[in-house]
């Protein structure tokens, strides 16, 4: 199996979409929002939060990413071919679970990196950890969503579906814009999205605040739905060999 | 173990609907270890839903499915079984060499990665992306996915079928080597002197049944189609009711008389003093195979 995440890691890494829309996109407009002044709060504080917001805006893309290849895969025979390895499917799958964790690091790296090194941002070790961490398995939901979709959908409608969910989130779990700036209608929709919840455990503990129980139990519930719906994509699939 | 006596493959009154369809219809076919099996058919027999059935990628509606007396998910899980299917199965952003290399990791007794570039003679594509290969490029490197854990069976859904006519011969010469080894093959095909050329054994599928079955040569004789003709000499009519003649024509002032047994048929052309420009022609296995399954012969 870890051949198999290995041999899933290197086509990743090559994969233009990947490298522009996990790891550039969200360091340029990570550099642009704190430079032009377009962040809220001053100076550090914005780059703080936007740091925050802009990994886990490059995760999410990462996560879902992986999701689109698995429909890729599946049009490519590439699944039945693994059916004829000795590999069993739980080895499949847990492979491209694992591929898809891994392959956020790269994305959550790039942006703390830049936070690091360009904005001169400093926080505590424990809060660096901690934020490192959440913004790490905090993904797990949205890999699990984008799976679902890949095993779901066919090749060219599982990446519209995937990239189409994946900036509702980014844009409606306040990634982009602060929810704070948002109408309070579109702000109380907000506070339900996965997103917000995932982003919302490391902004706190960034600024040295507790994370709020509802943020966790609201991204655990979401993990479940989630991970409900990729079991389900999953049997579909299988039906149809 | 009870694996080591049984065949390599084993179908048993398999049948799998498509809808209405019956792709295979209580198909009972048994090859033994180190065979190798050409399954013949036009498009829609059933050969490659017969093939998806033994390697256990759909499970049959009712009747049994075993690889080496083992259910056939168990024995692609212990490695036993390499196999091509009809297409797919490359996947973009890696090399040759990457791809093979992970499929042979997950073998346990894997063959060396450079003897398989030999085997598909693709040594000089390793470090090409996959994406990049021509057709017949990727069919090899198909093929060599299906070699590389050196299983003890090898099962091609129509492997040549990209390939010229240089690549084809490269090919077979490869699967001779492996034949030799003792390895079990099952490929389909539609080139019929594939079959008759490199099969053991050459099994005849139409409408999801297995209609003929046997060498190349038996089935030739069992579809009756050797020509014996001779020159026509005033009225032939009489020539149809000889020994072993199931159809007589008569064409350019020459009586083609096609016989299931032509030792018998001229014999009796000898006795009855019948034998001018004699010509005998054993059938091709393409007439054999067209007979066969446009259903005008019964085997």
């Amino acid at each position: 199996m870890l051949g198999y995440v290995r041999l899933e890691l290197t086509r990743t890494m090559r994969d233009g979409g990947y490298v522009i829309f996990g790891i550039v996109m969200p360091v340029v407009m990570y550099l642009v929002f704190t430079n032009l002044g377009l962040a809220p709060g001053d100076r550090h504080d914005a780059a703080i939060y936007t740091m925050v917001s802009m990994a886990a805006y490059g995760a999410l893309g990462g996560a879902f990413n992986n999701g689109s290849g698995i429909a890729e895969d599946r049009a490519a025979g590439w699944l039945r071919q693994l059916r004829l390895t000795p590999l069993t499917p739980a080895q499949v799958v847990a492979g491209k679970v694992v591929t898809g964790v891994v392959g956020v690091v790269p994305s959550i790296a790039a942006v703390l990196l830049a936070g690091v090194l360009v904005n001169h941002v400093t926080l505590p070790p424990q809060r660096w950890l901690a934020v490192v961490v959440l913004l790490w398995a905090g993904t797990v939901p949205f890999s699990l969503l984008g799976l679902g979709n890949g095993y779901r959908l066919s090749g060219q409608s599982a990446a519209m579906a995937n990239i189409a969910t994946m900036l509702t989130l980014a844009i409606l779990g306040g990634l982009w814009v602060p929810v704070e700036n948002f109408p309070s209608w579109l702000r109380a929709i907000a506070e339900w999205t996965p997103s917000n919840s995932y982003a919302g455990l490391s902004w706190r503990i960034a600024f040295g605040d507790v994370p709020t129980l509802r943020q966790a139990v609201l991204l655990s519930a979401w993990l479940l739905v989630f991970g409900v719906y990729a079991v389900y994509g999953y049997r579909r699939a299988g039906r149809r060999a | 173990m009870t694996a080591k006596s049984s065949d390599a493959v084993s179908l048993t009154s398999a049948t799998k609907r498509f809808g209405p369809v019956r792709a295979v219809d209580g198909l009972t076919l048994a090859i033994p270890r180190g065979q190798t099996v050409a399954l013949l058919g036009p498009n829609g027999a059933g050969k490659s839903t017969t093939i998806a059935l033994l390697l256990g990628l759909l499970p049959p509606d009712s009747g049994r499915a075993a690889l080496f007396g083992l259910d056939p998910e168990q024995a692609v899980r212990q490695g036993l079984v390499g196999a091509m299917p009809q297409e797919g199965g490359l996947i973009p952003r890696v090399t040759v060499r990457e791809l093979l290399a992970f499929v042979a990791g997950t073998y346990a007794a894997p063959l060396p990665l450079d003897r398989v570039l030999a085997l598909a003679r693709i040594g000089d594509l390793r470090d090409r992306r996959v994406d990049r290969l021509s057709g017949g490029q990727a069919q090899r490197v198909r093929f060599a996915m299906a070699l590389c854990g050196d299983p003890d069976l090898i099962v091609l859904d129509e492997p040549t079928a990209a390939l010229d006519v240089e690549a084809r011969r490269e090919f077979w010469d490869g699967m001779r080597g492996l034949a030799s080894q003792g390895k079990t093959i099952l490929f389909s095909t539609h080139y019929l002197d594939e079959a008759d050329e490199h099969a053991d054994r050459v099994v005849v599928l139409g409408h999801g049944q297995v209609i003929a079955d046997g060498t190349s040569a038996e089935i030739k004789r069992a579809v009756a189609l050797t020509t014996v003709s001779v020159t026509a000499d005033g009225e032939s009519a009489w020539l149809a009711t000889l020994p072993g003649v199931r159809h007589m024509e008569i064409r350019g002032g020459r009586v083609h008389l096609r016989s299931g047994d032509p030792d018998a048929t001229v014999m009796a052309l000898a006795r009855a003093g019948a034998v001018r420009g004699l010509e005998v022609v054993p059938a091709g296995l393409e007439d054999a195979f067209v007979a066969l399954t446009t259903g005008k012969e019964s085997v």
